[in-house]
């Protein structure tokens, strides 16, 4: 695990990724939230299917685009909610 | 500077690129002139659509033979540009559709289109996409559609191989008709053809004014939605009866979403403003037709020109009153139908009979003082 | 403040605000003060912009003045008579003047929580900010690297490292911002890699001590990191990052003035992110859309929007404010911002209470004068360089979204006949979900570079909707077959 919180979460709640639950701050911002668990890699290239994770946390790049209970959210602007299923459909 | 030719071609969008093609092709040296890039107008934003059942009843026989060079373009284009050929459903969901529907597909079919009318259920078989409320469609299996904003690429190579000269980024500004032949003026100099063949789009009508004919074309200001890519959510070609709706996922995954909502614009600015509740009601339609869109999202909307004639019938033959002088252009469906047309044409341009009449433009000149 | 709830029905006020940072909020409350009904729009869910974002989910966020900054402007929000509507992104802004045509306005359509709202107003203020500009590089497309500006958002807002062992390079005044932050929050910082050689900041430094207490500070940044153990490095750039999936080596080398790379040793460093910006692009995509004039500005930024000294555009009625119109930096912004508000207020003809109105102009006006220098000095340190976008790699992925590499823009620019839109269709750089803004800039300036054309001849993209992605599900709501306005059908 490299991405670190820079304090301790008052409360977590339980969220689904890819199946599997996982603790999370609530209402920190799911991109960061699934980094602080280790999960950076949110999808792959078109064309080549190259790795790619959160670029520019402000809504812009796209790169953290998933889906969030079946649509496609912003991963960085999008806050943590208990029972949020989440799904990486483009890294599979 | 001064060039002369056997024909010059005024326009680099689908009719211009076929002529100049098929003219280069019959041994005919000619010059291509677009002030822009090829196919980069309506050529290249358009929805590439390839559906009978959205072509009017006098161009079905056009259209099924442009169907069959667009999937052949391989052989004789060298690009496939990303054809695609699948079934088409044409959707009713009210009585009044239905009745449209079952008219309009009857009259296509008449013309020699391969359309049945089936069931909702069938409907469904064919398109398992489809959401609730289908009442009744039209299935056709000459369908399908190419990727539009590869035309430019695939003509491209094609024009050059054929000792086309090819103008790109050079603007005609008039044209001059000499003892035998025409002059068009060009911001690099003059371009001398024995032959002239007017293809500019919504431009012809300026064009021909330079000749002192009077054509008016209609401008329209075509809406279209693309989404991003999303997983396969349909298999065919949909269009609505009213022909409101024109719909596809290609391969790669995201889908375009057409139907001739109006926005706002005109020939000199082009496409200005995409209307907001125009481009939500024809959403609403694409999302009421396959209800799996909704997850997906709009990667970017636009606007392409589109000309009609008075009668909305192309405007294709010889001009009147300038001998060695054609105009190609306001086909409707013109980049389903273009194909072929444009071929027909360069066969007159070739002094050979055409195979299925051309649209001589007589009927629409508008009437002018005679001096 | 009242938050504004979603409707399919266009709702009236006097001003739309986009954007609500330090540019945008205050506008709005300067022009809420003298009683016009203000309607601002951001996507973020709270003010602040990117300078000042507020911290979220239970961090507490940093101490220091622009925490601070933060706070006190989004008190003065709450405490006003603005309409925010936060969570909103903005996907459409049409002009829908007076059927006379003698009064301007707009229409701007927002999807929020509850659905789409539609606003109509006369006068449409825009402060939609900037964009990190990050040159592309062999590996910039693994995880683990992060823009300088996203970094600050980690540390300011997300209470997150991007990583244990960051290395941190690029330009610009976040560069050293950004390295002392991650030092203070016990992050080991290897190297900090400068494309500026210390010629370039010596050369700042009159404009730089004009703001002494951001100086003071931007030395303290830099002792920082120094005394962390960073390796210091000026006059370097990022050769490469490295790892299979996500980074876990960073290679550094020297450049020169303008980007491109020097013969020198090359430095490597194990590193688990790596934090890299190349300056800031201005997000001017909805001047764009509305056909206002623009001008190409490599200095603040890029294409701006062309303003007179109201900072109103060659579009009546539409103001560009902030980094959204040229990349000057938060002083500027807020005080365009207050400048806006009192313009219109007195468009809107209010009574000059006692004189202060005139009084207000004069020293908003002074006051932007003052800040120029040290802001031009921050913006020069972040202009693009053209030696760094000609250096890019073959192989290297231009347009991340469609995995377009610059060996094919070079080949599609070949064949593009000049024309900027028609090398969108041959390669399908800004046809993916970023919409073009992170390859714009560099696909621009390879355009240049290969057909060897100034920028203001290769131009921009054509400006389209949606603004933002949005979903058709969002965009349509819920609705009956029989109420979509069918126009005349086509002709048989």
């Amino acid at each position: 695990m490299s991405a670190s919180l820079l304090f301790k979460p008052s409360r977590l709640v339980a969220v689904t990724v890819e199946g599997e639950t996982r603790q999370m701050p609530e209402g920190m911002m799911l991109a960061s939230a699934l980094a602080a668990t280790g999960l950076r890699v949110l999808r792959r290239s078109p064309r080549t299917g190259a790795p790619r994770g959160a670029f520019c946390l402000m809504g812009a790049c796209q790169e953290c685009a998933i889906h969030v209970d079946g649509a496609l959210a912003q991963a960085c602007m999008t806050p943590v909610r208990e029972g949020m299923q989440i799904e990486l459909r483009g890294a599979r | 500077m001064s060039r002369a030719f056997d024909l010059v071609v005024v326009g680099g969008g689908i009719h211009g690129c076929t002529a100049a093609l098929f003219a280069a092709r019959g041994g005919l040296s000619v010059a291509l002139i677009e002030r822009g890039a090829l196919c980069r107008e309506a050529s290249g934003v358009n929805a590439g659509t390839l559906t009978m059942q959205m072509t009017r009843v006098a161009l079905i026989p056009y259209a099924l033979r442009a169907h069959a060079m667009w999937a052949d373009a391989p052989n004789w284009l060298g690009h496939d540009v990303g054809v695609v050929v699948c079934d088409g459903l044409s959707l009713a969901f009210t009585e009044h559709e239905e009745a449209l529907l079952a008219d309009r597909a009857g009259k296509r079919r008449e013309a020699g289109a391969p359309i049945e009318l089936i069931t909702a259920d069938q409907a469904k078989q064919v398109e398992p996409g489809l959401g609730p409320g289908v009442r009744l469609a039209g299935y056709c299996k000459v369908d399908g559609f190419a990727n539009a904003y590869l035309t430019g690429v695939a003509f491209r190579k094609a024009l050059l191989e054929a000792g086309v000269t090819l103008m790109e980024r050079t603007e005609a500004s008039g044209i001059d008709p000499l003892g035998g032949g025409y002059a068009v003026k060009t911001t690099t100099g003059a371009v001398r053809g024995r032959k002239l063949l007017i293809a500019g789009g919504v431009w012809i009508e300026p064009m021909l004014g330079w000749l002192g004919v009077r054509l008016p074309i209609k401008v329209l200001v075509n809406q279209l939605v693309v989404t991003e890519r999303q997983r396969p959510v349909m298999r065919t070609v949909l269009g609505i009866a009213s022909g409101l709706l024109s719909l596809k996922q290609y391969p790669h995954g995201t889908t375009v979403i057409g139907g001739g909502w109006q926005g706002e614009g005109d020939r000199d600015r082009g496409g200005v403003a995409l209307l907001p509740d125009r481009l939500i009601g024809n959403v609403r339609l694409a999302c009421h037709a396959i209800p799996a869109l909704a997850e997906a999202r709009i990667a970017r909307a636009w606007a392409g020109l589109e000309a009609e004639t008075a009668d909305a019938l192309p405007a294709v033959g010889p001009i009147p009153g300038h001998p060695d002088a054609y105009v190609c252009g306001s086909v409707h469906s013109g980049y389903t139908s273009g194909l072929y047309i444009a071929r027909l044409l360069a066969d007159r341009i070739l002094d050979r009979e055409p195979e299925l009449p051309l649209f001589p433009i007589d009927r629409l000149l508008a009437v002018t003082e005679t001096a | 403040m009242n938050r504004v709830p979603g409707s399919s029905d266009v709702s009236s006020v006097d001003v739309i605000v986009i954007g609500a940072g330090p540019a945008g909020a205050e506008a709005a409350i300067g022009a809420a003060e003298g009683g016009l009904a203000v309607t601002l729009l951001d996507e973020q869910g709270a003010s602040g912009g990117q300078v000042w974002r507020a911290p979220v989910g239970g961090y507490p966020g940093k101490r220091d003045p622009e925490a601070a900054a933060g706070a006190a402007l989004r008190a003065r929000l709450q405490a006003s008579a603005v309409r925010a509507a936060f969570g909103h992104r903005v996907w459409s802004v049409v002009r829908d003047d007076s059927p006379d045509g003698l009064t301007p306005g707009f229409r701007v359509d927002a999807v929020g929580p509850h659905g789409n709202l539609s606003l109509r107003a006369p006068a449409l203020v825009l402060a939609t900010g900037a964009h990190e500009r990050v040159v592309p590089f062999p590996g910039w497309t693994l995880p683990g690297v992060v823009g300088l500006a996203a970094a600050t958002v980690l540390l300011k807002s997300h209470g997150l490292a991007p990583g244990r062992r960051v290395v941190v390079a690029g330009c610009g005044p976040l560069l050293l911002a950004v390295a002392a932050g991650l030092v203070k929050a016990g992050v080991e910082v290897p190297a900090v890699a400068d494309l500026s050689r210390r010629f370039d900041w010596l050369a700042r430094m009159p404009a730089v001590l004009g703001r002494p207490a951001l100086a003071a500070r931007g030395a303290g940044w830099c002792a920082r990191a120094a005394l962390s153990g960073a390796r210091m490095l000026s006059g370097h750039g990022v050769r490469r990052a490295e790892g299979p999936e996500g980074v876990e080596r960073v290679v550094l080398g020297p450049v020169d003035a303008q980007g491109r790379a020097l013969s020198g040793p090359e430095i490597a460093f194990e590193a688990d992110a790596l934090v890299v910006g190349h300056g800031l692009t201005t997000a001017c995509e909805v001047t764009r859309m509305l056909r206002a004039t623009h001008r190409f500005s490599r200095l603040y930024g890029g294409w701006i929007p062309e303003v007179d000294e109201h900072f109103e555009t060659t579009v009546p009625g539409l103001f560009a404010i902030g980094d959204g119109a040229g990349i000057r930096g938060q002083q500027i912004a807020s005080l365009a911002g207050r400048r806006v508000g009192l313009e219109l207020w007195a468009r809107a003809g209010h009574a000059d209470v006692g004189g202060r109105r005139g009084s207000d102009f004069e020293s908003v006006d002074r006051q932007l004068a003052r800040a120029r220098p040290f802001s031009d000095a921050m913006s020069g340190l972040m202009a693009q360089r053209a030696g760094q976008v000609a250096d890019i790699a073959p192989d290297t992925v231009v347009c991340r979204c469609e995995d377009v590499t610059r060996a094919e823009i070079d080949t599609a620019i070949d064949q593009s006949a000049g024309s900027i839109d028609q090398l969108k269709h041959f390669t399908r750089c800004g046809m993916g979900p970023c919409q073009g803004r992170y390859c714009g800039d560099t696909v621009q300036e390879l355009m240049a570079l290969r057909l060897q054309e100034p920028r203001e001849a290769v131009g921009q993209w054509t400006g389209r909707p949606p603004l933002r992605p949005v979903s058709l599900g969002e965009l349509v709501g819920e609705f009956n077959y029989d109420d979509i306005p069918i126009p005349k059908p086509a002709p048989l």
